[in-house]
């Protein structure tokens, strides 16, 4: 294993954040080492740079557009940047915006900046993360469009209501380096990676249910699951291993892997993690309260064993311009087998996992494995590039329609996976319309 | 004639010329091993450095920029020149690190170097060793021919669909059949196709650029005959259609005695011995280079082993040692722009649209058959290292389905079709991209040096129209 | 040769690659051309796909061919599902195949044969014919080719003695660069032929 997990502060980002720090180690020479290590660990553990960052986009210059039912909010540039940036923030400002979701100039930010979670950040972490900002980060001269959202969500002053209402995080002390490995855990989920942004459902005011803490909820055309203990709904069947190693690399044989926002996250953020970071936040995790769920009852990665069907072959041979609509074996046998096998078992190796004892298959919701084929996967971590080619709108390598998805889904989910569900060409139509790339 | 009976061959050498291609859109990159080879700066110049052939009308630095545009659109990875030097000089690294070769390359890589003089190198291949341009990473399928099953291979319909996206227009099931000029004979004003009903609608232009392969190139011009041009267009030399060429293959499968192999694991065509694809023989006999095929050889021992006569436990014990120990080695033999070499129109086969189908007369330069003898020489020196049995010898010559020459680049007017920016030297608007424009057709695989001399064509447009 | 034919439903004039790659009438990328063959006349070598149906209704002449095939296999099982497909398929190649493959099963059924090349040593001692008869039942179960045609492509027997080294071309056997490490040593074998040599033609590539 990397050396990286026996050294607990030690500190490892991606490239593209690292490319930004080295730039600018000279102009931190006066600043203490240990307090930029730290905040810069902290950014990757909170994950900044995945919602600061557009596609493609240089790290943390903002421009990353988010659907929320509210509308489009476009992330800001948080590089120390005078003009474009924060670099007129003072400590204070700066502890503002974090903990409570206060612009510098007293407006407020939308709660996609998850505050109400960086609220738990202690004063010392608050500190070593402006630090980092202010002298690692390289300042870039761009501001990214403006958030336009319709009335009333447009009234920031809306959101001091929000704000009242809202539960909010307490906020740490101490040390947060010296905690137990459960308070680390719990400090690790809530404050820094914010895992209820994403898994905890919320209301119609958009707050997170505090008593559904971790529970699932719909997030941009995937479905972040629930990963409470539950035996039937959540993660209750993994070990604090199993979760290690998923955080750590993005995928457990027989089990899952990421994509999507997850995918991201691993890459960018949970996949630095120390080993001892990641036991805490998965102790933690795997003792939060058990909470069943609606669609899966049994758990997501128990369904379904190897296709044992021999390829017959009908001996006739099919022209090119053949313009029939193919049936859902042929689509599998020509789009998904080739990697998969025709038996879904995926390579030995795993590089092309299995489809059965699969979560995405196996969910009783289709939505991850409509986002997989729509978008495809790409997640680097040290464990090596996990790619899976998208068979979406804009795929270079294969595009298939909505009726096309919607055979496929059915078909894996029924072979492979729970079968609870059947998808329809128009739900895979406003899948594609509302989310991916078209 | 080829199996679909649509090339027809004739000559001494017919069953050598027997070439397959594709015409749709993306051509016969949709089946190819994706072999990405710069051309050597000899091959440009065979005629001054070995009295052979002719010289083209460009030098190899004047495609040395248009090879790295070629190889960052197509996605190629190949070995860096410091550790490993194919002999094209670079400017650029390989967009993407070269492919690690599989372990029975691998071995054969140690054969050779430790027992003979030569040298095994890592192919340039239009193929991906990470994630690149929206494709995924190749897995080693072994399927690169027929076509690879997960895009991380290059075809040339990504290149169509990135064209597209910038506004280029494509028209499906579009057969050119008649390329019009003014009335002083200089320019081409417009060209003529059928649609699959036999409508004909003409498309007007200020450039026309004819990238339709070797074979459908040079009979497109040969079909546009009129009684301005009786002999066809861009045909003043007389040469349109002539000097064919390609890489006339020796291949043999035998069986090694050495250690297990299991040869196909990964992609189907990785390595290569290249002494032999420049020298100072070359006055003499034809250059070549030589592949160990890494193909699945399965099917290959379960017939071989089936016709043995082997049933039961014996037959499965067989299949496994012969899967495991199957060796294919294939040359490209280099030929020689020979006039003689011709294709015509046919005159009794006409396809659905009333297009004559295409002739060619064929006979092997004795440059090549040399080049071909060194070959067997050479395989039959391996296959004793190998302690090989069971040898298979592909009978004759066969076509590796590299047909280039019938649109001759050169300077004079009077022998060459087009000149060094592969403008015709008959109509100032009309250039052809394609391996027809090729002079000498040297050893490696020919798409790439298509894809640069296409790519300096486009710069040749933009240079014109921008200043217009 | 197929007839040629045109595609009525869709403006050919009209569509655009990028379109075209998104409807599957007018489709013809990658993995739709990964279903033809090679020659440029658009044609699918191995055929579609078809959903195998439970061998229903014995059919003593096909439970006999699977006896048969045991045998010459010397496995201890085989796939009925393929079976009945190799059997129906290997009927068609000659007009007296039926009867053959009967007398070939009252064969086995008269002896006590110990493995297959025994079976087979005898069978083309007692009737030179039948060499090509097995000849064609060892082609179908392991190369699942059946009168020329493909009756099963992955689940060809020849693919599972091999499957611990190397998949059926086409399928992933691992993630990329798998193919550098070293693969099982396989020994000589020290089998003898049981039948005559047939004819060998290597398939130009």
């Amino acid at each position: 294993m990397p050396d990286f997990k026996t050294v607990f502060w030690s500190f490892l980002v991606g490239g593209t954040v690292l490319a930004g720090l080295s730039s600018f180690a000279a102009r931190a020479a006066d600043v203490d080492q240990d307090v930029m290590n730290r905040g810069a660990y902290l950014a990757t553990a909170a994950d900044c740079i995945a919602c600061h960052t557009k596609p493609g986009g240089i790290p943390f210059a903002g421009g990353l557009k988010i659907a929320t039912p509210m509308g489009d909010i476009i992330s800001t540039n948080i590089t120390p940047d005078a003009d474009h940036g924060i670099g007129k923030y003072s400590e204070h400002d700066f502890e503002q915006a974090l903990r409570k979701g206060k612009r510098r100039d007293g407006a407020n930010l939308y709660p996609v900046m998850p505050y109400v979670s960086y609220a738990a950040l202690t004063d010392q972490d608050v500190h070593a993360l402006y630090v980092w900002f202010m002298n690692g980060v390289k300042p870039v001269a761009q501001t990214p469009p403006a958030t336009q959202l319709s009335f009333p969500s447009n009234i920031r002053l809306t959101l001091s209501g929000w704000n009242m209402l809202a539960g909010t995080e307490t906020q740490e002390t101490g040390d947060s380096a010296s905690y137990d490995k459960m308070r680390r855990g719990r400090y690790l989920a809530i404050a820094l990676e914010h895992c209820g942004t994403c898994h905890t459902p919320r209301n119609v005011m958009l707050m997170e249910k505090s008593d559904q803490y971790l529970a699932g909820s719909p997030l941009s055309g995937w479905y972040a699951p629930n990963i409470t203990p539950s035996k039937t709904g959540g993660i209750g069947d993994w070990s604090e291993d199993d979760l290690v190693q998923y955080l750590h690399t993005g995928r457990v044989k027989g089990r899952s892997q990421a994509a999507g926002p997850m995918g991201e996250a691993v890459e960018h953020s949970t996949s630095h993690l120390t080993d001892a970071d990641l036991h805490a936040l998965a102790a933690f995790v795997l003792q939060v309260k058990a909470i069943d769920d609606a669609s899966d009852t049994q758990p997501r990665d128990g369904f379904g064993k190897a296709n044992d069907i021999p390829d017959l072959r009908s001996g006739e041979l099919t022209r090119i311009d053949n313009l029939s609509q193919k049936s859902p074996e042929n689509l599998f046998d020509a789009n998904c087998a080739a990697c998969h096998g025709q038996n879904g078992a995926g390579t030995v190796d795993q590089y092309a996992p299995s489809l059965y004892k699969n979560s995405v298959v196996g969910a009783g919701r289709p939505d991850n494995l409509i986002m997989t084929i729509l978008t495809g996967v790409n997640r680097k971590t040290a464990d090596g590039h996990a790619s899976m080619p998208a068979f979406g709108s804009t795929s270079d390598v294969q595009r298939l329609d909505d009726a096309e998805v919607a055979s496929l889904v059915n078909y894996v989910s029924k072979t492979f996976g729970s079968g609870t569900y059947t998808v329809t060409a128009d739900q895979v139509t406003k899948v594609r319309k509302d989310h991916t790339p078209h | 004639m080829t199996p679909n009976q649509y090339l027809h061959t004739s000559g001494p050498n017919a069953e050598a010329y027997q070439q397959v291609y594709l015409r749709m859109m993306g051509g016969t990159t949709w089946h190819w091993a994706g072999c990405a080879w710069r051309y050597l700066p000899s091959d440009f110049e065979l005629k001054t450095r070995y009295g052979q052939g002719r010289d083209w009308a460009l030098k190899y630095d004047d495609l040395e920029p248009f090879y790295y545009q070629a190889e960052v659109m197509m996605g190629v990875c190949g070995p860096d020149p410091k550790v490993e030097d194919l002999g094209s000089p670079r400017q650029q690294p390989y967009p993407m690190e070269a492919l690690p070769i599989s372990y029975a390359a691998q071995q054969f890589r140690k054969l050779i170097t430790e027992k003979t003089p030569y040298r095994v190198v890592h192919e340039p291949q239009a193929r991906n060793t990470r994630p690149y341009d929206g494709r995924p990473t190749c897995e080693g399928h072994n399927n690169c021919m027929p076509i690879c099953p997960i895009g991380a291979m290059y075809n040339g319909g990504y290149s169509v669909y990135h064209a597209e996206t910038a506004g280029a227009k494509f028209v499906p099931n579009a057969v050119v059949y008649k390329i019009e000029r003014d009335s002083a004979n200089k320019k081409v004003t417009a060209v003529h196709y059928y649609d699959p009903d036999k409508g004909s609608h003409r498309v007007t232009g200020k450039y026309f650029v004819i990238a339709a392969h070797c074979i459908e190139t040079a009979k497109l011009l040969l079909v546009s005959a009129d009684e301005q041009s009786p002999n066809g267009i861009a045909n003043s030399s007389g040469h349109v259609g002539r000097n064919m060429m390609d890489h006339t293959g020796v291949q043999v499968t035998f069986i090694s005695g050495d250690k297990a192999l299991w040869p196909g694991r990964g992609p189907l065509e990785t390595n290569v011995i290249d002494n032999f694809r420049d020298g100072d023989w070359r006055g003499d006999r034809g250059a070549y280079l030589v592949h160990m095929v890494d193909d699945n050889q399965v099917d290959f021992a379960t017939q071989l082993a089936i016709s043995k006569g082997y049933v039961g436990k014996d037959l499965e014990d067989q299949i496994r040692y012969l899967a495991s120990h199957t060796v294919r080695l294939f040359s490209h033999n280099e030929a020689l722009p020979d006039p003689d070499n011709r294709l015509t129109l046919s005159k009794t086969h006409k396809d659905a649209l009333g297009i004559p189908h295409p002739d060619v007369y064929y006979k092997l330069p004795d440059y090549t058959v040399r080049s071909c003898e060194h070959t067997r020489g050479l395989f039959k020196d391996l296959i004793g290292l190998m302690h090989g049995t069971d040898e298979q010898w592909t009978p004759g010559y066969f076509p590796q389905d590299h047909p280039s020459g019938s649109t001759i680049m050169g300077v004079d007017p009077k022998d060459s079709v087009v000149d060094g920016h592969c403008r015709t030297h008959d109509h100032e608007n009309l250039f052809i991209a394609s391996s027809s424009v090729f002079s000498t057709v040297g050893t490696g695989n020919i798409t790439l040096t298509v894809a640069a001399l296409a790519l300096r064509v486009t710069d040749t447009l933009k240079k014109e129209l921008l200043h217009a | 040769m197929t007839k040629d034919r045109h595609c009525p439903l869709v403006d050919l004039h009209t569509s655009s690659p990028n379109a075209m790659r998104l409807n599957p009438l007018t489709r013809m990328s990658r993995r739709d051309t990964l279903m033809t063959g090679m020659a440029g006349v658009g044609v699918l070598a191995v055929g579609n796909v078809v959903t195998a149906e439970p061998a229903t209704g014995a059919d003593p002449e096909l439970e006999r061919f699977m006896k048969v095939s045991t045998r010459l296999t010397d496995r201890a099982s085989l796939d009925p599902r393929i079976g009945k497909a190799l059997y129906e398929r290997n009927l068609q190649s000659a007009p007296e195949r039926k009867a053959q493959l009967s007398k070939l099963a009252t064969l086995l059924e008269s002896g006590n044969y110990e493995n297959a090349s025994a079976f087979a040593k005898a069978a083309e001692q007692a009737d030179p014919a039948f060499k090509d008869v097995i000849h064609d039942i060892m082609t179908g179960w392991y190369r699942g080719v059946a009168d020329g045609k493909v009756v099963v492509y992955r689940s060809a027997l020849m693919f599972d003695v091999t499957k611990d080294a190397i998949y059926p071309k086409t399928y992933a056997a691992g993630g990329p660069f798998y193919w550098t490490t070293q693969p099982p040593e396989v020994d000589k074998p020290t089998g003898a032929p049981a039948l005559s040599p047939s004819k060998f033609d290597v398939e130009p590539t």
